[in-house]
């Protein structure tokens, strides 16, 4: 008899995915006493709206620290690929979302790529090669085009139209809500990455990088083009996060994200991807980054101010990570494994 | 002669460190003149270097042990919070307390959450064995949360007029703040090199495995490393709280950055065991220095997170090119870790 998830996810639920699992709908059903309004469709759709471009970030984030690294340079790609493609598309006298995704998608791609070179050829940790390459795209694009913001009224008409737009819509009392096109991108960005990963040879590559980068390349893993692949990918998606994230907010600031890729690495490190192993599911990311949201979101209703924010999401986290390693701890100890740092 | 060229072979990094340093200092004398070469902008300058000087150096510790430590900043910021507290009058009534109680209560207080934040760190990576770059994200998220709830956000107003004098006050024209960060670091260079723990801080980044089984209290080293971490971000708290009359969190965030390029710059090896304290000075010295030209020079904030990204990337390229060059000559001696070096070989492409 299989379980109802062996038979979905054909592998079985890890620990950390159990416990967040619990621990969101403890979270929700405590909200939910609190204010029974919580508990509606319409939280479901406006975490999904909110939500959407921190999962496709969180995604590029799982890739990332599957192979073996930590990227902390993406909000920024985001917001450049995002900013610039708006730029790039008034100069062609254009207000069109067909030219924006693929431009923003391809200057992010373009920007992941650089940092896979550097971190392939430098040999450094990542975090200080991207902790470069972050200031050096985001100083640039201030230099080169300025950081003036452009609100709703003066932002590309058909970006604004874009973060409203909605597939399914709902007649509520007095308002109407619904479910945001964002939902769709989501997704899609989901399955395509489950697939890269599981199913393909460049996903096992992925995961041998982060297991043991040696091993890799002696079975005839390519390590420069692996890389290329997770740091072009988590680009190249987090250049389409960018022009989401944009519109979402109805607001075009390209100084905007400061200090969010580390909220972000976070929530994805409370989902269970390790550093240090290969190790890394989907679904976790996807449980984490919806921790993250619901500390965002919900506080207030439970009558604190959204300032303790932070110190929960630090606090769950730190729990997790102790909860994670301590287990590995344990496990090498026993296997006589002897881990570096 | 022969002793200062024994002493240049045996410290190559450092002085072409110090060799770029004067050529800086040359350019910038003739570029600037006196608006550079005054005694104002030279106490500002030492003044302004005080307390990165020491989130510096306690980066440096960090990345010694092949670690390092995110959340210096937030510790920093979470201890100046918590000695500012003391001096808003909300703890003490401040028209009948004596000041000088007052203000050693803060200060006691700033390097007491100091400690702790440090030992918290250090306890989660050498009990737990959470890699030192997440617990250290960790904590800064959760220090940056105590921050905002003790705070709610807003900034701490000081109102012990007393304890501005901390940032202002000289000692035949050498700002005190200038003093403490010298001491602090002759400290750290005497204590690295001459004390049984020093050293091991240097074997634990070479090889931390290989120290484990010389029988090092390996544990207690990373907790005692990351405890003083954690202090010596109390006494910059110290310095921040005085320069600036406040506290609040968010204050110094792009530290954290220029922290990691300095350290970078000085020469140490981020997997560890490699880095030299002179090397710290030297790259603090052109660092500030730089900052300071670009504000004469009236540079913007984004010029200046662009430079600094720039530089840190072309620090990294130099030295990769030195070491190769290295190698080539001393055979296959690695300089840069195991880890990364395994990848250089056996990579096709």
């Amino acid at each position: 008899m299989k379980s109802p998830f062996r038979s979905v996810f054909g592998r079985r639920s890890t620990q950390v995915e159990r416990y967040l699992t619990v621990l969101i709908i403890v979270y929700s059903a405590v909200v939910g006493f609190q204010n029974p309004r919580f508990l509606s469709l319409e939280t479901v759709f406006d975490i999904v709206h909110e939500g959407a471009p921190t999962m496709i970030l969180a995604i590029g984030v799982l890739l990332v620290l599957i192979s073996g690294g930590i990227d902390v340079s993406f909000p920024v790609v985001a917001i450049c690929s995002a900013y610039v493609s708006i730029k790039l598309m008034w100069a062609f006298g254009l207000d069109a979302l067909w030219f924006m995704i693929p431009v923003s998608i391809v200057i992010g791609l373009l920007l992941g790529l650089i940092n896979a070179l550097l971190i392939h050829f430098l040999k450094l940790p990542t975090l200080i090669v991207t902790l470069g390459t972050m200031s050096v795209y985001r100083g640039f694009m201030a230099i080169t085009l300025g950081t003036s913001q452009y609100p709703v009224a003066t932002m590309p008409k058909s970006l604004a139209e874009f973060g409203l737009a909605n597939i399914v819509s709902v007649e509520g009392e007095g308002s109407s809500y619904g479910l945001s096109v964002f939902f769709p991108i989501v997704v899609v960005i989901f399955i395509v990455t489950w697939f890269i990963l599981y199913h393909t040879m460049l996903g096992r590559a992925v995961f041998a990088l982060g297991s043991d980068e040696e091993a890799a390349s002696r079975i005839g893993v390519n390590l420069l083009r692996t890389r290329l692949f997770v740091y072009g990918y988590t680009g190249a998606i987090a250049g389409m996060a960018g022009l989401m994230y944009f519109a979402a907010m109805q607001n075009v600031d390209p100084v905007a994200l400061q200090g969010f890729e580390l909220m972000v690495i976070a929530a994805v490190v409370i989902g269970g991807a390790k550093l240090t192993g290969g190790e890394g599911t989907i679904l976790g990311t996807f449980l984490g980054v919806l921790l993250f949201q619901l500390f965002q979101s919900t506080l207030v209703q439970l009558g604190l101010a959204s300032t303790w924010a932070s110190f929960f999401f630090g606090a769950v986290l730190l729990f997790s990570l102790a909860m994670i390693y301590y287990r590995q701890r344990k496990s090498d100890q026993r296997n006589l494994v002897f881990r570096i740092g | 002669m022969e002793t200062i060229l024994k002493w240049l072979k045996a410290n190559g990094y450092e002085s072409v460190l110090a060799g770029v340093n004067i050529l800086v200092l040359l350019l910038l004398g003739l570029v600037l003149g006196d608006a550079f070469y005054s005694i104002s902008n030279m106490q500002s300058m030492a003044t302004q270097v005080a307390e990165f000087g020491l989130l510096a150096l306690a980066m440096s510790l960090a990345m010694l042990t092949g670690g390092i430590d995110l959340s210096i900043v937030s510790s920093a910021v979470l201890a100046g919070i918590v000695g500012a507290e003391f001096l808003t009058g909300n703890i003490f009534d401040l028209e009948t307390t004596d000041p000088t109680l007052v203000m050693g209560a803060a200060v006691v207080a700033a390097l007491l959450a100091g400690l702790l934040c440090g030992l918290l760190n250090g306890l989660l990576i050498a009990k737990t064995s959470i890699p030192p770059i997440l617990a250290t994200l960790g904590t800064s998220i959760f220090f940056t949360g105590i921050g905002t709830v003790i705070t709610g956000g807003a900034s701490l107003p000081v109102r012990v007029k007393a304890f501005f004098q901390l940032g202002v006050v000289t000692v035949a024209s050498v700002p005190v703040v200038f003093i403490i960060m010298v001491i602090a670091l002759i400290l750290a260079a005497i204590a690295l090199k001459r004390t049984r723990s020093g050293r091991r801080i240097y074997l634990y980044g070479e090889n931390s495995i290989a120290l484990r089984f010389t029988g090092v209290r390996h544990e207690r080293l990373i907790i005692l490393l990351y405890a003083v971490i954690g202090l010596i971000c109390g006494i910059a708290a110290l310095i921040m709280v005085s320069r600036t009359a406040s506290a609040r969190v968010g204050y110094g965030e792009a530290y954290l950055l220029q922290a990691i390029l300095v350290v970078v710059l000085a020469g140490f090896n981020p997997f560890g065991g490699r880095g030299k304290i002179l090397g710290l000075v030297l790259a603090l010295m052109m660092l500030q220095t730089l900052s300071s030209a670009f504000t004469i020079m009236r540079y913007g904030p984004y010029m200046k997170v662009f430079i600094w990204g720039a530089m840190l990337l072309a620090v990294m390229f130099l030295n990769r090119l030195m070491n190769r060059n290295k190698r080539a000559t001393k055979g296959d001696e690695s300089n840069d870790g195991g880890k990364a070096m395994v990848a250089a070989e056996g990579s096709p492409a």
